[in-house]
């Protein structure tokens, strides 16, 4: 049975800062929701909340619509894989790993099976006898991790899991712990700085920012189309314009910008607000030949640098003092000083609303 | 590279100051010590090899005082240590953990002697605690806390002393767990005393060791509570050795007591630590 979780208006305050502006979202059974955001804004206080270890000011934690305020965090069936790690300094890894099974009284030759399997999963095989200090900071982590997946909680809360493993191995983790996350159905809340790995991994991402909540959509939808300057900054590279709007022009704005009056997308109907336009740079198309083209904006500049990414070729140019950077096919061949036309396809130019 | 070993050589130099009074203090005077037990070092009379006094101190009043001591050194660090750790392990979790920290450091700064004294007031015959269990009619007669065979209302005081110098090394001891290792036992289902047993009393041990040691070697070797609350015989080994060699002039016969509680110490410690040892292992 999966558990959904509920998080409504949570207010955390220390001392009289406060962490955490009222927050709410929710959850549902077997879904994993990745938490992103800056540093500071509050991630792991959230997920303390959850697990139980903070008591919030205001506002409520619920699991399956049970409101769990006053259940101790032991209660909770909650695991926390700790960004600090938090091993048990006097124990081995495999009594680190074992530590969650056996408060839990499950037999013990199952216990056996299933930390060495949790071993085996994190690439720790043969380091059970292991004491923390002798190990490396990216086994310490995968230890924290194995802990936390080995007992089958309700819910998993993870906290950077994979912030000191190398790329090799930090692709297959996540793959891992997505499979057994979905194999178990647990619902999962997984808190990353990397936001390639936040929309390859979840169902859904919280982007965050200074104690708020800005937007909960799929990966997909979150890149794709990003409420505010600060996600579309935030989850992928976006060439972010300064806007103002003008007037409905069918499906699209009018849009007045540094950079010329161009058609947009205002997906989120923002109206009232101050607005900026994001366009993501692989959507600025280089025009090399005359060609009839329909919904399109077009942009004229000259390239200051063409930067070769291997997989693609990034190109800053400036309009009207105003540097815009351009991720075009590697096979292009663009010299530095050209002076180019560039088509963004008007659906691709998005309004979104800028922080006060 | 030959400078880097020079420059180590004049190094050593800094050491002096510590080795200096170790070498001076510690190992000659044990030296001395151990000598005049084997009949050297005399201030009167000859001095030279002999084993005699080592054939006369074994007796029955020097076995009698060994065990008192002993009764007194492992009973006050046991049971200030049985004590000490609920109190730390509240206190953590209490308001104004500092200001009751602080308070109940006091007896630390009181010595030992004017301590002793404090509390043989409140357990003497007629002091507050018999008084009132005599006034209650939970006893008919006061119990004689004081100079009792049992060496009880030393103990008492002891513990009194010694409870809050523990608490200091074992407050910093569980404040040094880090919260979110305790949290993480939590988080995996542990509830407060599987906490207690698997992460704060295995963290702690080493201080707890070492605290039971200090607090062993003070009072086995004490003499100022023994002599003013203890009992009248059998006294300290402190007490028997100081008689010997001021009222009788043994010092030969002194120098074999203190060489023998110097013995029974190390001995003593080298138990608790390979207890200490095999606990950890046990985990
Ligand atoms: N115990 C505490 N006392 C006071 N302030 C705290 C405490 N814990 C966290 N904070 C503050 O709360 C804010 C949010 O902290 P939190 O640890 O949730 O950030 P985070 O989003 O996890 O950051 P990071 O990505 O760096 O881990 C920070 O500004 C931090 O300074
Ligand atoms: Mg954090």
């Amino acid at each position: 049975m999966a558990t959904s979780v509920s998080v409504n208006n949570v207010v955390k305050k220390f001392g009289n800062v406060t962490v955490l502006k009222g927050i709410s979202f929710h959850i549902e059974p077997g879904e994993f929701v990745t938490l992103l955001g800056p540093s500071g804004c509050g991630k792991t206080t959230i997920l303390r909340i959850i697990a139980g270890f903070l008591d919030p000011e205001e506002g409520q934690v619920l699991f399956n619509d049970k409101v769990v305020n006053n259940v101790k965090p032991n209660k909770r069936n909650t695991a926390m894989c700790f960004q600090s790690y938090a091993l048990f300094p006097n124990k081995t890894v495999y009594e680190n790993i074992r530590f969650g099974l056996r408060m839990r009284k499950v037999p013990s030759d199952e216990q056996r099976q299933r930390v060495e399997n949790a071993i085996a999963m994190v690439n720790l095989t043969g380091l059970g006898d292991r004491k923390p200090y002798e190990l490396s900071g990216g086994q310490q982590q995968r230890v924290a991790l194995a802990r936390a997946i080995v007992v089958n909680p309700d819910i998993l809360l993870f906290d950077e899991p994979l912030s000191n493993l190398d790329a090799k191995l930090r692709e297959r983790v996540r793959m891992e712990i997505r499979e057994v996350q979905k194999a178990m159905g647990i619902t999962t809340i997984y808190v990353t700085h990397d936001q390639a790995e936040a929309l390859s991994i979840s169902d859904n991402v919280i982007a965050m920012s200074n104690g708020t909540i800005v937007q909960k959509a799929s990966p997909r939808a979150i890149y794709d189309y990003p409420s505010t300057e600060f996600v579309a900054d935030h989850i992928g590279a976006a060439n972010i314009i300064p806007a103002e709007m003008g007037s409905a022009k069918g499906d699209f704005v009018e849009v007045n910008t540094p950079i010329g009056c161009l058609y947009a997308n205002n997906f989120h109907h923002i109206k009232d607000q101050k607005i900026a336009l994001c366009i993501r740079p692989e959507d600025l198309h280089p025009v090399l030949k005359k060609e009839r083209m329909e919904n399109m904006n077009i942009i004229t500049g000259k390239i200051r640098n063409a930067i070769y990414m291997g997989n693609q070729l990034d190109l800053f140019f400036l309009v009207n003092d105003y540097l815009i950077r351009a991720s075009v096919p590697k096979d292009y061949i663009i010299e530095e000083g050209a002076t180019i036309d560039f088509a963004i396809p008007r659906d691709k130019v998005l309004v979104v609303g800028c922080e006060k | 590279m030959m400078k880097k070993g020079k420059r180590f050589e004049w190094g050593y130099l800094l050491l002096i100051p510590g080795i200096g009074y170790i070498l001076l203090f510690i190992i000659m005077s044990t030296y001395v010590m151990i000598m005049q037990s084997l009949g050297y070092y005399n201030y009167t009379g000859e001095s030279g090899f002999s084993l005699q006094f080592w054939g006369e101190v074994f007796d029955q009043q020097f076995l009698d005082s060994l065990l008192y001591s002993l009764k007194i050194g492992i009973g006050s660090s046991m049971i200030s240590i049985v004590i000490c750790y609920p109190f730390v392990l509240i206190l953590q979790k209490t308001k104004g953990k500092r200001i009751l920290l602080s308070i109940m450091k006091t007896p630390m700064f009181i010595p030992a002697l004017v301590g002793s004294f404090l509390i043989i007031n409140i357990i003497d015959y007629h002091g507050i605690v018999n008084e009132l269990l005599v006034f209650l009619r939970i006893i008919e007669e006061p119990l004689r806390l004081r100079n009792d065979k049992y060496g009880i209302g030393v103990l008492m005081i002891q513990v009194w002393k010694n409870v809050p110098f523990q608490m200091l090394i074992m407050s910093s001891a569980i404040e040094s767990i880090r919260k979110d290792v305790v949290d993480a036992a939590r988080n995996l289902g542990a509830n407060i005393f599987s906490i207690i047993r698997h992460i704060i009393l295995p963290l702690t041990l080493p201080s707890a060791l070492i605290a039971v040691t200090l607090v062993f070697i003070g009072t086995f070797n004490d003499f100022a509570v023994s002599n003013t609350a203890g009992p009248l015989y059998p006294n300290s080994l402190s007490s028997l050795m100081l008689r010997n060699a001021n009222v009788f002039g043994e010092w030969n016969l002194s120098a074999c007591i203190g060489t023998m509680m110097m013995i029974t110490t190390i001995l003593l410690v080298s138990i608790y630590t390979l207890i200490a040892k095999r606990l950890e292992k046990l985990d």
